[in-house]
C-alpha cells in the first residue's frame, strides 16, 4: 500500500507539471495541443543533455529548453498567425516524433545496448521522512516532487490574488478589455504557452531521466494528453489540478504494481494500461458544469 | 474571383511540400549524407520498377480512409483525431471476422460481410464519441483521442490472447486463407482492389457532402450550428451520424490493410495512420477529391523514405519528419492564402473607391 502511494505521488509528479501548464496557458485562451510533442522533446532532450554532460541538471535544463523551443514554434503559428490549434497540434507533435528519433540516432548511431543514465534520485527529507506512513509517501520522493506541490499553490495564488494573474484569466474571458486596458493580449498568451513549454520539458524529462533512466520514442504514449485532460477536468483550477493528477497517478500506480506482481490473472493487464484513458471518457461524461475559458481556443483579432 | 483562390491553394500547397522535403532534406545534412543524392535516390527509386511504384498506391489506401474520417467531421466542425483507434478496432475485426468466417463460407462472401462488420464496428466505435459529444456535451477532441488508447489496449489484449497464432510465439494472429484476400489488381504487386475502394469511397465522400441534404445539413451544423438549430437541423443526431460516418470511415482502413495488405493482424502495425490521415485532410483542404492525390503524395514519401533508408543508411524516421515538416509548412500556407487573399480585397476596395 505505502507502494502505491508513494508511486501514485511520484507518477503524479509530471503530470501535474503538465497539467499546471494546461491551465495557465488555456486561462489565457491557448489550449496547448503540442503538449504530447513538448513532452517528448523534454524527454529527448533531457535524456541526450543528461547523458552527453553526465548532469542531470543540465539534462533537466535542456528538457527546458527544447519544450521552449516547441511552445514557441507552435505559439507562434496559433497566435501570431492565428491557425487552428488542434491542426496546428497534431502537426507539431508529428514532427517531434520524427526529429527525435532520426536526432537520436544521429547522435547515438544505433547503439547495440540500449543507453542508460542514472535516473534522479530520491530525496528523504531529514525528520519528516521518519514519520510513519506518510513520511515514505511524502517526503521521500525526487525534488522535482518537492518543487511541484510547491508551485501548484503558488500557482493558484498567481492566478486568483495577483494582477498578473487577473491580466491572463482576462486574456482568456474578455481579451478586449485586456487590450483596453494597454495590454498586449498576444503577448501575454504567447508568454504563458512559452512557460508551459517549459514546464512541459521537465514533465517529459521526467519520463526519460527522472524515471526510467533511457529514451525510447513511444516513451511519452499519450501522457500528455492526459495531463491536457486533467486540465479540463480540474475545471481550468490548480486545485482541480492536483486531485485529477492524485487519481491519474493512482491509475498508473495500479498499472505498474500489477506489472511487477505478474498478477494479473483476474483483470488482464491491458485493463490498468487503459485505465486512465477510460478514466478520461467516464470523467468527462459525467461532469456536468465546466468553466469553459469564454475564449478557449479562439485566436484574439484586434477590431481596427 | 474563383480561379485565383484555385491558383493560391496549388502554388501555396506546392511551395509547402517543397519546403517541407527542404527542411527534411537539410536534416539529412546531421548525417553526413547529401539531401540532392538522397532525393535523386527518393525519385529514381520509386519509378525503378512497377512492384514499388505501385506499392505507393497500395500505401495511400488506408490513408484515404483515416483522411476521409478526419475530413468529414471537420465539415461539421467537429474535430475526429481517434481515427487511429477506429483503424484498430477495424483492423482486429477484419482480422476476427476472416479468420472465423474462411472455413466455412466461401471467400467472396467472407470479404463483404468482414467489410460490413468492420463499417459497423468502427462506425460504432466511432459513434461513441458523436453520441457523448451530443448528450453530454463532452469535448469530442479529447473523447476521440483517448478512446485511441483503449482500442489499442483491446487489440494488444485479443492479440495477447484469444486471436493470438497458433504457436503462440508472437503477438499476432495466424495468416488469413488466400481466399479472404482482397483479390490483386495487377499481378507480381502488392496492389488490390482496396485502392479502387478507397478511390470511389473519395467520389463517394464528396457526392454525399456536397449533392445531398444530409450532406447540406452536417456542412450547414459545421458553419453555423445555432443557426442551423434555427431552420430545424436536428445537430445532435448529426454529431452522433457523422461520427458514425467517420469511424466507418477509418474502420474500413482496417479490412483493407489486414485483408488486402498483411493478410494477418500484427501487434503495433501502422501506428502513424490517424495522424498523417488529419495531414492529408488539411493538405487537400478537406475535399475528398483531393485526398486522392494528397494520400499519393504520403503514400509516395512512405514507400521512397523506406527505401532510401535501405539503400543509403538514411533511419526511416525521416518518413515522419518529411510528413511532420510538410503539415507544418501546410498550415503556415493557410496563412499566407488567407493574406493573399485580404490583399485581393483590398485591392479592390481602393479601386472602387478610386472610381
Amino acid at each position: 500500500m505505502i507502494f502505491l502511494l508513494s508511486t501514485t505521488i511520484m507518477m503524479g509528479t509530471p503530470l501535474l507539471f503538465g497539467a499546471l501548464a494546461e491551465v495557465i496557458a488555456e486561462r489565457t485562451g491557448m489550449m496547448v495541443t503540442a503538449i504530447e510533442g513538448i513532452f517528448l522533446m523534454g524527454a529527448w532532450a533531457g535524456f541526450v543533455g543528461g547523458y552527453l554532460s553526465g548532469s542531470l541538471t543540465l539534462g533537466f535544463l535542456s528538457a527546458m529548453l527544447a519544450g521552449l523551443l516547441v511552445a514557441a514554434l507552435y505559439g507562434w503559428i496559433c497566435i501570431y498567425l492565428k491557425q487552428h490549434q488542434v491542426v496546428t497540434g497534431v502537426a507539431i507533435n508529428l514532427l517531434a516524433v520524427g526529429l527525435c528519433s532520426f536526432l537520436y540516432r544521429v547522435i547515438f548511431g544505433v547503439p547495440i545496448t540500449p543507453l542508460t543514465v542514472n535516473p534522479l534520485a530520491t530525496i528523504p527529507i531529514p525528520l519528516l521522512s521518519d514519520i510513519p506512513l506518510l513520511g515514505p509517501i511524502l517526503f521521500n520522493q525526487t525534488i522535482l516532487t518537492y518543487i511541484i506541490y510547491l508551485l501548484a499553490p503558488l500557482s493558484y495564488f498567481m492566478l486568483y490574488k495577483t494582477s498578473i494573474g487577473l491580466t491572463i484569466r482576462s486574456a482568456g474571458e474578455n481579451p478586449e478589455a485586456v487590450d483596453v486596458a494597454g495590454i498586449n493580449v498576444l503577448r501575454v498568451r504567447f508568454l504563458t504557452v512559452l512557460l508551459a513549454g517549459v514546464m512541459g520539458g521537465v514533465a517529459g524529462a521526467f519520463y526519460s531521466i527522472g524515471f526510467l533512466g533511457m529514451f525510447t520514442t513511444n516513451i511519452i504514449g499519450g501522457r500528455g494528453w492526459i495531463a491536457f485532460a486533467i486540465c479540463f477536468l480540474g475545471n481550468w483550477n490548480p486545485k482541480g489540478a492536483v486531485i485529477g493528477t492524485l487519481a491519474f497517478g493512482f491509475a498508473e500506480a495500479i498499472a505498474i504494481y500489477m506489472q511487477s506482481t505478474g498478477n494479473s490473472a483476474l483483470f488482464p493487464n491491458e485493463l490498468f494500461i487503459a485505465l486512465p484513458y477510460i478514466m478520461t471518457i467516464v470523467l468527462t461524461v459525467s461532469r456536468k458544469s465546466f468553466s469553459v475559458p469564454a475564449k478557449l481556443g479562439v485566436p484574439y483579432v484586434k477590431e481596427n | 474571383m474563383m480561379q485565383a483562390k484555385l491558383r493560391d491553394l496549388l502554388i501555396t500547397n506546392i511551395l509547402a511540400i517543397v519546403l517541407g522535403l527542404v527542411a527534411s532534406g537539410l536534416m539529412l545534412l546531421f548525417l553526413g549524407k547529401n539531401p540532392v543524392n538522397a532525393y535523386s535516390v527518393l525519385i529514381t527509386s520509386v519509378v525503378r520498377d512497377g512492384y514499388t511504384f505501385a506499392d505507393i498506391f497500395v500505401k495511400a489506401t488506408p490513408l484515404m480512409f483515416t483522411a476521409l474520417a478526419f475530413a468529414f467531421t471537420y465539415k461539421a466542425n467537429l474535430y475526429n483525431i481517434g481515427a487511429q483507434g477506429q483503424f484498430y478496432i477495424g483492423a482486429v475485426i477484419a482480422a476476427a471476422g476472416s479468420l472465423f468466417l474462411q472455413n466455412i463460407l466461401p471467400g467472396w462472401l467472407v470479404l463483404i460481410i468482414t467489410l460490413l462488420l468492420t463499417i459497423v464496428g468502427g462506425g460504432l466505435w466511432g459513434a461513441f464519441v458523436g453520441f457523448v459529444k451530443a448528450r453530454y456535451n463532452s469535448n469530442e477532441f479529447l473523447v476521440s483521442m483517448m478512446s485511441t488508447y483503449v482500442a489499442l489496449a483491446i487489440m494488444n489484449y485479443l492479440l495477447r490472447t484469444f486471436l493470438i497464432e497458433g504457436k503462440a510465439e508472437y503477438p499476432q494472429t495466424d495468416a488469413l486463407s488466400a481466399a479472404v484476400w482482397l483479390p490483386r489488381l495487377i499481378p507480381g504487386t502488392r496492389l488490390h482492389i482496396g485502392f479502387v475502394l478507397a478511390v470511389l469511397t473519395c467520389v463517394g465522400v464528396w457526392v454525399l457532402l456536397y449533392k445531398t441534404t444530409l450532406g447540406y445539413r452536417i456542412r450547414a451544423v459545421g458553419y453555423n450550428a445555432g443557426a442551423a438549430e434555427m431552420s430545424g437541423i436536428n445537430a445532435k443526431k448529426l454529431y452522433i451520424l457523422a461520427f458514425f460516418i467517420s469511424g466507418a470511415l477509418a474502420g474500413v482502413a482496417g479490412f483493407t490493410e489486414v485483408n488486402g495488405v498483411q493478410h494477418m493482424l500484427v501487434q503495433g502495425f501502422n501506428p502513424d495512420l490517424g495522424a498523417a490521415g488529419i495531414g492529408i485532410a488539411i493538405l487537400a483542404n478537406g475535399n475528398p477529391i483531393g485526398i486522392i492525390f494528397a494520400a499519393t503524395l504520403f503514400g509516395a514519401l512512405k514507400v521512397g523514405g523506406t527505401i532510401m533508408g535501405q539503400m543509403s543508411g538514411i533511419p526511416s524516421s525521416i518518413i515522419e519528419l518529411m510528413q511532420g515538416f510538410v503539415m507544418v509548412f501546410v498550415i503556415l500556407s493557410y496563412f499566407v492564402r488567407t493574406w493573399l487573399e485580404n490583399n485581393r480585397e483590398k485591392r479592390k476596395l481602393q479601386k472602387a473607391v478610386a472610381k
